[in-house]
């Protein structure tokens, strides 16, 4: 295992009276990809805050590499945050801008022309030394942001949304380029994101959020295939989710009807919820599928056929398909027990990760 | 409609131009008159200008006058600067809008009772009146003025430029003399200027203030022209008003040049650290 380079012990955020953080905990690996995925306003940037010491906790203990740093400054941290309006320096141009934190440290000149060409070159911004922030575009000034946090060479490096304010085309790329920099450097990246792909084309780890907590943390595989709630599987991909109950182990009930299923570990009888992706169902005969769904809407995406429809007893479903179908005809819905996951209600993260362990072992054994 | 429209407004412009700038240029006229008052021209002279280098007096009282203007501006800068970031960095929303309050009173309270108020606090304090007495008081008059020129320009700052400068490794004072001064600089410049001319052209304050043996030019003037006309404060006027020209120009010039710098800010910057 990776060195723990950064942890949050149990730490509130109140401002007032409304609490913005309530307890969050965590541990920060060094050399890893790490995304905060959550709604605006859940406290995403009071974290990063918090790790760069420009906003204090009200409670809890902030650890760096071992050690509290609740009371250093921010200008003493070896942390650097690339900002969500890249608060560059307008009074300075991009050469001086990266330089920044070179000349407050007083590095010798020829040091410092080396290592901000080096960095400018990283973000493939050679050439643009002379030029005034205020004549360059918004993604690149998004790069001198970057490269003037990396100068520094920190351990970790903060960004807060930084892709937010470009343009799709320009977005996907700086997410390849990105990941390929943390991957070069090795820096731990701490990555904010209220977009859920981004999060999982880029991240080794996410931690999804909502209203100052952390919900769920895991791979994104994990979270995308066993979400723990209703709340990140609908935030993460798009998701049919429907209400039922477990039968016994491995065995549950929904839409009047049982199946198949790979989860245990819960009561009998107890009610639950059940997450099938629209990608895993296949259209098929009434007579071969699992579930009888009436056509609702149907839209050509491109790749595939997005369709919506109703089962029997009503619960709506989203299908996506490779074959067409009509508006009105009846048609099975067929997948495989693989496919179904099924989430308790109110079932904290600890008890989760401790239930897949009790089964998730003879799985294996199979 | 438009045409008519800007034509009455040229209109009106060239008006209020006229009635205030005619007494300026009838009293710059007669500075160059041979006679000894304002009735009529009697033809061209430089006597009056002749006069006014001979006199030593109001030579020194033009040199003290820019002197307070130039200590006093400097003065109120440094501390109304100072006085906006406290302002700024004031959390709390009460105290700093009653600051702010009592900032704005200041400028708008009538400079007479600001004077006589000061004649009390300094006879009180028993400093004597005069040059001190003078600096201070301007020094104090000004102050608002720079705050209310520098605020906005803090307000417009970019707040996160601060916490990255922070992040960068900046401690406070390195902050504050590597990003925000040079980002408020146009703030602090105008109001450097304000400050200077508002120094230059008081009279009510400084009347109150200035004991026997100190004057300024305001207040010189005026007691002379109590005893009667003399052409020699109309050449006087006339240059102050030349001065005062020039400084306009020179204000405008270096504005100009702070917009238009733009490829040329880093020098700027370099001056700055
Ligand atoms: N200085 C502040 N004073 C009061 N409330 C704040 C302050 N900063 C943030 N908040 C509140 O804290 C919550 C979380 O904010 P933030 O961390 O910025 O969310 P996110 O980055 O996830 O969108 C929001 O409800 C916001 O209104
Ligand atoms: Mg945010």
């Amino acid at each position: 295992m990776a060195k723990t380079i950064i942890e949050f012990q149990d730490i509130v955020k109140e401002y007032g009276d409304t609490k913005v953080l309530k307890g969050i905990n965590f541990e920060i690996e060094q050399g890893k990809f790490y995304t905060l995925l959550g709604p605006s306003g859940c406290g995403k940037t009071t974290i990063l805050r918090i790790i760069a010491g420009f906003t204090d906790a009200t409670r809890g203990n902030v650890m760096f590499d071992g050690k509290k740093i609740n009371n250093v400054p921010a200008n003493k941290r070896k942390v650097n945050t690339v900002f969500q309006d890249y608060a560059l320096f307008p009074h300075l141009n991009v050469f001086d801008n990266v330089a920044f934190p070179l000349n407050l440290r007083k590095v010798p000149k020829k040091e410092i022309r080396t290592k901000v060409l080096d960095a400018l070159r990283m973000v493939q911004l050679s050439g643009f030394e002379e030029r005034e922030i205020s004549e360059i575009s918004g993604g690149q000034q998004q790069r001198v942001a970057i490269a003037r946090a990396l100068v520094n060479e920190p351990d970790v490096l903060l960004l807060d949304e930084p892709l937010s304010a470009l343009d799709m085309k320009l977005r996907k790329e700086m997410q390849y380029e990105l990941r390929a920099l943390q991957q070069r450097l090795g820096i731990t990246f701490i990555f904010v994101t209220h977009d859920q792909e981004e999060a999982l084309a880029m991240s080794d780890e996410i931690f999804v959020m909502n209203a100052g907590q952390i919900l769920q943390t895991g791979s994104p595989v994990d979270i995308y295939d066993e979400p723990i709630n209703h709340f990140v599987a609908d935030f993460i991909g798009e998701s049919n989710i429907v209400r039922g109950h477990m039968v016994a182990d491995y065995r549950v009930a929904f839409a009047g009807k049982e199946f198949d299923c790979v989860d245990a570990g819960m009561r009998q009888n107890e009610p639950v919820e059940v997450v099938i992706r629209p990608e895993d169902l296949d259209i098929t005969t009434v007579e071969k599928g699992a579930l009888t769904i009436t056509v609702d809407t149907q839209l050509f995406r491109g790749v595939f056929f997005e369709i919506t429809g109703h089962d029997d007893t009503g619960n709506m479903w989203r299908i996506q398909s490779i074959h067409s179908t009509e508006v009105g005809a009846k048609v099975g819905a067929y997948f495989d027990p693989e496919d179904i996951h099924v989430m308790r209600f109110n079932e904290s993260e600890e008890d989760f990760d401790a239930r897949l362990e009790t089964y998730e072992g003879e799985d294996s054994d199979r | 409609m438009q045409n008519k429209l800007s034509g009455w407004s040229r209109a009106y412009l060239i008006i209020v131009f006229i009635i205030l700038y005619t007494p300026i240029l009838f009293l710059v006229l007669y500075s160059f008159s041979k006679g000894n008052t304002m009735s009529n021209f009697h033809g061209f002279t430089m006597a009056h200008y002749q006069t006014l280098f001979n006199d030593p007096r109001l030579l020194q009282i033009v040199l003290d006058t820019l002197i307070i203007a130039l200590l006093s501006s400097l003065c109120a800068t440094v501390v109304g600067t100072a006085g906006a970031l406290g302002i700024y960095e004031t959390r709390h929303r009460s105290v700093r809008q009653t600051v702010l309050s009592l900032n704005n009173i200041l400028m708008v309270s009538p400079d007479v009772i600001i004077g006589a108020s000061f004649l009390i606090f300094f006879t009180m304090l028993g400093i004597r009146l005069g040059f001190i007495s003078v600096l201070l008081s301007h020094i104090a008059f000004s102050i608002p003025i720079v705050v209310l020129l520098v605020l906005p320009k803090l307000n417009e700052m970019n707040a996160s430029m601060i916490d990255a400068a922070a992040d960068l490794g900046a401690n406070p004072w390195q902050t504050l003399t590597r990003v925000i001064l040079p980002a408020i600089m146009p703030g602090i410049f105008s109001g450097f200027f304000m400050a200077f001319t508002y120094s230059l052209d008081d009279f009510a304050v400084t009347f109150f203030v200035t004991g026997n043996g100190f004057s300024t030019l305001s207040v010189e003037i005026y007691s002379r022209a109590r005893q009667g006309v003399d052409l020699e404060i109309n050449a006087l006027s006339a240059l102050w008003f030349l001065v005062s020209l020039l400084l306009i120009a020179g204000y405008y010039f270096l504005n100009q040049y702070n917009q238009g710098r733009k490829t040329k800010r880093r020098e700027v910057g370099a001056i700055i650290k």
